[in-house]
């Protein structure tokens, strides 16, 4: 977990990143591996490239630090041309992730972490500080820095690896499939380590990968590529989720993507409806009052505190006051905080067609329905509800 | 800087070259004929028999431990300390060893050169067999195949670059050795080069191209019949 | 010399006490050791000449010191030239393979009408018997550097000289020693060869004057060729474990 008081000193401006009519042809093949890419990505940005294996998103990726050469077009980082600089100097200002990490096996990871500073000709003592903070910037323990990279474990690694490659603070972050050799529970962790990671530095980042959940997950914007680095769509994940462009996006989201939309959101962004509240001992007389006009049919047994305790019925009604026992249980118990899909899941394996949710303290907040949900999913405010994806449930 | 200098006519390589295929008579040898072809082919042959033989033991002897213990998996240290040991044997030592221990003859050399080509093949039969996949190991255990049938079908044919590699080294290595020979009673073409008294100096230097030559030959053929042997299979994977 | 003699004679007595019982018994003769048929060890000949074996020792260690460091030296420059250059490899490998294949003693006087007899000979012959060795294992060792290992070095802005020596070489050091080591033990075995190109070199002991010397003189030269062989082995092994920290570290 990044500690809350260390920030990136002196923290660089990001840059946007720009293709240009960017073409790659390979000798011997007669289709480009990327083909007039015209492409732009905002500074503090995660852009993230998706699609089918050999569509040309990695290829496009190097186009960026020259690791793969121009042939045609230009990329531009914050407006220079990376063809008009030398390529390991372009080099040492990108920073560098890759799937396989590629973690010196012969340098500590201190050494690893401070690759680049050295190379510019940081001062030792600048390079060690440096160091100290980046790990502990990725949640490692400073004991690591002396020890080497075989002797740390697969997830700390590829977090080295991160560390190293914001060393320099360079103002754009290439990233290929960096979380792809991971174990998935870890791979989890580390997405969330590292949006929490660009909520506080907002580096511009053009993220890899195949799998599309990722990409929902990590990006403020996603292009999903065809063959040939050609852009089918660049779009958010919510506009990608409800307006797929053509067939190939809409098949390469998937058909659950109703359900994709809903792990992006949280319960407390729904209007919740209310459920008249009842308290035990309350003349029942009341209770009826208010069931009248309320939205939930049903009254919510609470507590002094208003805590949920169950739904009562008609019979518990037929009582002068309201009893202590409900007659039907509470059921799902919702979070305001919980996602929204789960929070669909556990109501259709309820039983009742109401779920209570709560606050952080328990206390009633509203009441949730998979209607409230459906109606929720159709309205206009939903398509422009959206979360940067520092933000996002995770 | 050099060593006692023998005073010696200086060696032509046309010298030489004549004193392969015509008996020459000099000064040197004391105006006794020597050389020609029907000498060169004579120890020629009997270099050639000498290595043959003494590589024969020598795979006898390390080819079955070799591959046994590599389809084993164990034996690892006696398999590649036995290796590296090998290299450290003196050659002149080894023969003088010999001789004096056991004396000279035709059957001591070849135990002394088969000596010397144990440790290679060994450590290569041992190194070859452990390198081989495992995956084709296992589906053949798993289909049934008998422990040996699996060493001599499935591993041995994976492993022969690096058998055969071992068998090169250990050839080579006899049939440096072979070249002297003569100090222990075999004549081989070593003694063009042992007893140049005898030969004189373009004997010396035919002596030296011959048995190159020889070397040369040999690893060459051997190099073809690995190739004949390598499955191509595994020459294609290696392209 | 002396102190060489001194140092072995201690126990070379003490072994010559058990040793001389047993063979006491042997011979009936007065005729020295040495002269009796020549197969056995004697002791007493051992501890009087232990320090004639002093010279041939340190020219035997000069003249593999000198041949495996030319041979060093000039492979591992090859191997550098021709690391990315894929077209050089082969014809490089036939040619250091050929000068393998050659036995040695051949080598030395194919030289003959270029460099004469003697020790300069000796070293180029040796020399070029260690190419092949070095060259194939600095090749070897640079073409197992993980190729994410390079790409990610490379990535990050380092120029094509700093992954050579930076990342490359310090990675592939574990097979180039390898090499080394093989290399020089075969030398300090195939020096002993040297004595018949009058290079000197613990060979005098076991053939001079035209003729095999007798069984004490080989067993000692023999020990004393071995342990050298062996100690280089162990020194350079040393060498490659300071060198690559990061092995122990993964392993421990």
């Amino acid at each position: 977990m990044p500690s809350p008081e260390v920030t990136s000193q002196g923290s660089s401006d990001a840059s946007a990143v720009r293709y240009e009519r960017a073409t790659k042809r390979y000798e011997g093949s007669a289709e480009p591996a990327v083909d007039e890419l015209d492409l732009e990505v905002a500074a503090g940005e995660v852009c993230v490239l998706v699609g089918p294996s050999g569509c040309g998103k990695t290829t496009a990726m190097r186009l960026v630090n020259r690791t793969v050469e121009l042939s045609a077009g230009d990329v531009k980082i914050g407006g220079s041309s990376v063809r008009e600089r030398d390529p390991a100097r372009l080099r040492r200002e990108i920073g560098y992730v890759i799937q396989q990490i590629g973690l010196f096996p012969h340098r500590t990871i201190a050494e690893n972490v401070g690759t680049v500073p050295r190379l510019l000709g940081w001062g030792r003592e600048r390079i060690d500080a440096r160091s100290e903070e980046l790990l502990e910037l990725v949640g490692l323990e400073p004991e690591l820095a002396g020890r080497y990279p075989a002797q740390l474990s697969g997830g700390q690694q590829q977090r080295v690896g991160v560390a190293r490659a914001l060393a320099a603070d360079p103002p754009v972050m290439l990233m290929d499939e960096p979380f792809g050799a991971i174990d998935p529970i870890n791979r989890e962790r580390l997405q969330n380590e590292f949006l929490r990671l660009q909520a506080e530095i907002r580096k511009t980042v053009l993220f890899v990968t195949h799998d599309i959940d990722e990409a929902i997950k990590m990006g403020d914007r996603i292009a999903v590529m065809r063959k040939g680095g050609q852009v089918a769509q660049y779009a958010t994940p919510a506009e990608l989720l409800m307006d797929p462009a053509d067939e190939f996006v809409e098949d390469f989201v998937g058909a659950d993507r109703a359900l994709k939309r809903l792990a992006l959101m949280r319960v407390a962004d729904i209007d919740l409806w209310e459920a008249p509240l009842a308290f035990v001992g309350q003349a029942t007389a009341e209770v009826r009052e208010k069931l009248r006009d309320a939205e939930v049919p049903y009254p919510l047994l609470v507590d002094s505190e208003r805590r949920p305790l169950g739904w009562l019925s008609e019979r518990d009604l037929a009582a002068e006051t309201v009893p202590a026992r409900p007659d039907s249980p509470l059921g799902p118990l919702l979070d305001r905080d919980d996602v929204m899909r789960d929070a669909l899941a556990d109501l259709l394996q309820g039983e009742s067609q109401y779920a209570a949710v709560t606050d952080h303290d328990g206390r009633i907040d509203g009441v949730l329905s998979v209607e409230i949900i459906s109606e929720f999913l159709g309205s206009p405010r939903a398509k422009t509800e959206e979360h940067s994806a520092a933000e996002r449930p995770q | 800087m050099t060593g006692a200098l023998l005073t010696l006519v200086p060696a032509s390589f046309g010298g030489a070259i004549e004193f392969i295929f015509e008996p020459q008579s000099s000064s040197v040898t004391g105006g006794n004929k020597v050389g020609g072809l029907d000498q060169v082919v004579e120890l020629t042959l009997n270099q050639l028999e000498l290595t043959l033989l003494a590589l024969t033991v020598s795979m006898l002897v390390a080819l079955p431990l070799g591959l046994y213990l590599g389809h084993r998996g164990t034996g690892e240290l006696l398999a590649v300390g036995l290796g590296n040991a090998g290299r450290a044997i003196p050659e002149l030592g080894l023969i003088a060893f010999m001789a004096a221990a056991i004396g000279v003859g035709w059957r001591n050399i070849v135990i002394a050169l088969a000596v010397l080509g144990i440790p290679p093949i060994l450590t290569n039969a041992f190194v070859g067999i452990r390198q081989v996949d495992r995956a084709p190991v296992d589906a053949a255990r798993g289909m049934g195949m008998s422990e040996l049938a699996i060493l001599l079908r499935v591993e041995l044919p994976l492993a022969i670059p690096t058998v055969m590699a071992g068998i090169r080294g250990a050839t080579i290595a006899i049939v440096a050795t072979a070249t002297i020979a003569p100090l222990a009673g075999v004549l081989t073409l070593g003694d063009f080069i042992i007893n140049r008294n005898v030969y004189g100096p373009d004997g010396l230097l035919a002596g030296a191209i011959l048995v190159a030559l020889l070397a040369l030959v040999l690893e060459f053929s051997l190099a073809g019949l690995q190739r004949a042997l390598t499955s191509k299979g595994l020459k294609v994977s290696a392209a | 010399m002396n102190a060489f003699a001194a140092a072995l004679a201690p126990p070379l007595a003490a072994v010559g006490e058990v040793g001389e019982g047993f063979f006491k018994e042997r011979s009936s003769d007065t005729l020295p050791c040495q002269a009796r048929e020549g197969h056995l060890f004697c002791f007493d000949w051992a501890k009087e000449n232990i320090g004639s074996f002093g010279t041939p020792t340190l020219q035997h260690l000069e003249i593999v010191a000198i041949s495996v460091a030319a041979g060093f030296a000039t492979a591992f420059a090859l191997a550098l030239f021709a690391h990315r250059r894929h077209w050089l490899q082969p014809p490089l490998l036939a040619a250091t393979g050929v000068l393998y294949t050659v036995p040695s003693i051949a080598f030395f006087f194919l030289l003959l009408p270029i460099t004469g007899l003697g020790r300069d000979s000796v070293i180029i012959a040796l020399s070029a018997y260690t190419l092949q060795i070095i060259y194939r294992n600095t090749l070897a060792g640079l073409a197992n550097v993980p190729d994410s290992v390079r790409d990610a070095a490379r990535g990050m802005g380092l120029t094509e000289r700093q992954i050579l020596w930076r990342v490359e070489l310090p990675l592939a050091t574990p097979e180039i020693v390898a090499g080394l080591r093989i290399a020089t033990v075969s030398t300090v075995a195939i020096a002993t060869l040297a004595v018949l190109a009058s290079g000197g070199g613990l060979g005098v002991k076991f053939y001079t004057g035209g003729n095999l010397t007798f069984l004490t003189s080989i067993v000692i030269a023999g020990a004393i060729a071995i342990l050298m062989a062996l100690a280089f082995d162990v020194v350079l092994l040393g060498i490659q474990r300071l060198l690559t920290p990061w092995r122990r570290a993964a392993a421990g």
